[in-house]
């Protein structure tokens, strides 16, 4: 059992070090992707076709097909087809596969919960004078994103381990760092510190986001 | 002066023609009931007029101009978004469920449209905000959010918050339909204020002993039809169509 500890401690500075990669990966995709998603959550309920359809379309297409293929696609094949796109760097192609990939999750889930503000809220805005812009702006989407909250919360804790998928393209994240070790110290006791590290870094957003959803429900 | 003309009204939704060749004109000062009914389109009536529902056939002039002319549902007048949006703006709209922003404070509900819409300095909308709401009764809520109002709280301070963007008329959507019973009169009260004070009201409502003491001419409606128009002391106690007769005494057993 010392040992074992031992063992651990030994192997902690090589998991911390591919933590900050798992970790950068998944904060800084879900933020691109909270702010493409917002976009595309706004052209789906676009009245405008020239605006919905697209943003329809791009929703479609990568909730369509898998992460995996979508992280090999943009890593080897586009540099392939069009060198201009090669990204060289594993990591900038995995946060670009990642936040395109999750922007159109989260769109589903920002239109749903804006979608969700009773329409009575609408006609009292428009009632008022408001134009459409003004009262999405002042009245509905403010009151959406309390009912966002949780589920973005979700969203993150699954890209979180779903970052997993980046060893294909030999990034070395902490699941990818944590089966080296166990196959070259032939121990997959690793597997163990490694578990508690993404327990630790779930916690972590899950605390932020309980934090989010109280603040923003001051009101209620 | 007329504030609201409509000229044969009609609105059809898919299969039902919920309001069927209503025409109506309110003079400026007045104050009119509409009563009848669940169903007889007298609240689809009110939301055609500023708007929230569009009209299939008829005119609307809001203070004589023309807001909406259609015939089979073909619009006859284009307006620019501005001019609709000025015209639109001589109506206040109470809504049933009150409809406040619950992500602002009572001050702030008040204050949203006068700020956004007309651009008034934050301060002079808060000040006008804080007297409306203290002519509503509720000078000691400006802080609070809707959810932690009652009902009749509520209703008062959508009624400040249409009343902030100074309209010519005010619309009621059955004002005091969702509320408690014994809620009912804060708001009526101050719907009876807003009558003497000159204010021009059109009400749909239930309440008949509002339509009794506040009201210059009924109008009753039924299965989407003008049915009887008559000042309040004729209607409620000699009403002439059959169809009224027998609404007042169903009214009679409930109360």
């Amino acid at each position: 059992m010392e040992d074992a500890l031992l063992r651990i401690a030994g192997w902690m500075p090589a998991l911390l070090q591919a933590t900050v990669i798992t970790a950068k990966l998944t904060v800084i995709s879900v933020s691109v992707a909270l702010v493409l998603g917002f976009f595309l959550a706004i052209g789906k309920i676009s009245s405008n076709p020239l605006i919905s359809k697209p943003a329809s379309a791009y929703v479609f297409l990568f909730r369509g097909t898998p992460l995996l293929i979508q992280l090999l696609f943009i890593y080897y094949v586009l540099p392939e087809l069009f060198p201009v796109f090669d990204l060289k760097d594993p990591l900038m192609a995995a946060y670009v596969a990642f936040s395109l990939n999750v922007a159109a999750y989260l769109a589903e889930i920002i239109r749903a919960a804006i979608q969700s503000i009773d329409k009575g809220q609408m006609e009292a805005a428009r009632s008022l004078g408001l134009t459409h812009g003004q009262a999405m702006r002042l009245v509905i989407i403010p009151q959406s994103y309390r009912r966002m909250i949780p589920p973005i919360c979700n969203e993150f804790v699954m890209v979180l381990k779903d970052t997993s998928i980046v060893a294909i393209i030999s990034l070395p994240d902490l699941a990818f760092k944590t089966s080296q070790i166990a196959a070259t110290k032939s121990s997959q006791l690793v597997y163990l510190p490694a578990a508690a590290i993404y327990l630790v870094l779930t916690a972590g957003f899950t605390i932020l986001f309980n934090w989010l959803e109280k603040k923003f429900s001051l009101y209620e | 002066m007329a504030i609201i003309r409509a000229v044969n009204i009609h609105k059809k939704f898919a299969t039902v023609e919920a309001v069927r060749n209503v025409s109506l004109t309110v003079e400026q000062g007045e104050v009119i009931a509409v009563v009848g009914p669940s169903g007889s389109g007298k609240s689809t009536f009110l939301r055609c007029i500023n708007g929230l529902e569009t009209i299939t056939d008829g005119e609307i002039y809001i203070d004589e101009e023309l807001l909406e002319k259609r015939t089979h549902g073909r619009a006859h007048v284009h307006l620019s978004k501005e001019d609709r949006t000025r015209i639109l703006l001589k109506t206040g709209m109470v809504f049933q469920r009150f409809n406040l922003f619950p992500h602002k404070t009572a001050l702030e509900n008040v204050m949203l449209a006068p700020v956004n819409v007309k651009n008034e300095s934050r301060v002079a909308a808060a000040q006008k905000a804080r007297s409306l709401l203290e002519k509503v009764g509720l000078g000691d809520k400006l802080g609070e959010y809707p959810a932690r109002l009652s009902g009749g709280q509520q209703q008062r301070v959508a009624i400040a918050r249409a009343l902030a963007m100074e309209p010519e008329i005010m619309l009621f959507d059955e004002p005091t339909s969702a509320l408690d019973p014994e809620l009912v009169e804060d708001v009526l009260h101050v719907m009876i204020d807003l009558a003497k004070s000159g204010m021009t009201m059109l009400v749909v409502t239930h309440e008949m002993g509002f339509a009794r003491e506040a009201a210059d001419r009924v109008v009753f409606m039924a299965e989407g039809e003008v049915v009887e128009v008559a000042p309040p002391e004729v209607f409620f106690k000699s009403p002439e169509s059959p169809r009224a007769q027998q609404f007042m005494r169903s009214i009679l057993q409930q109360g």
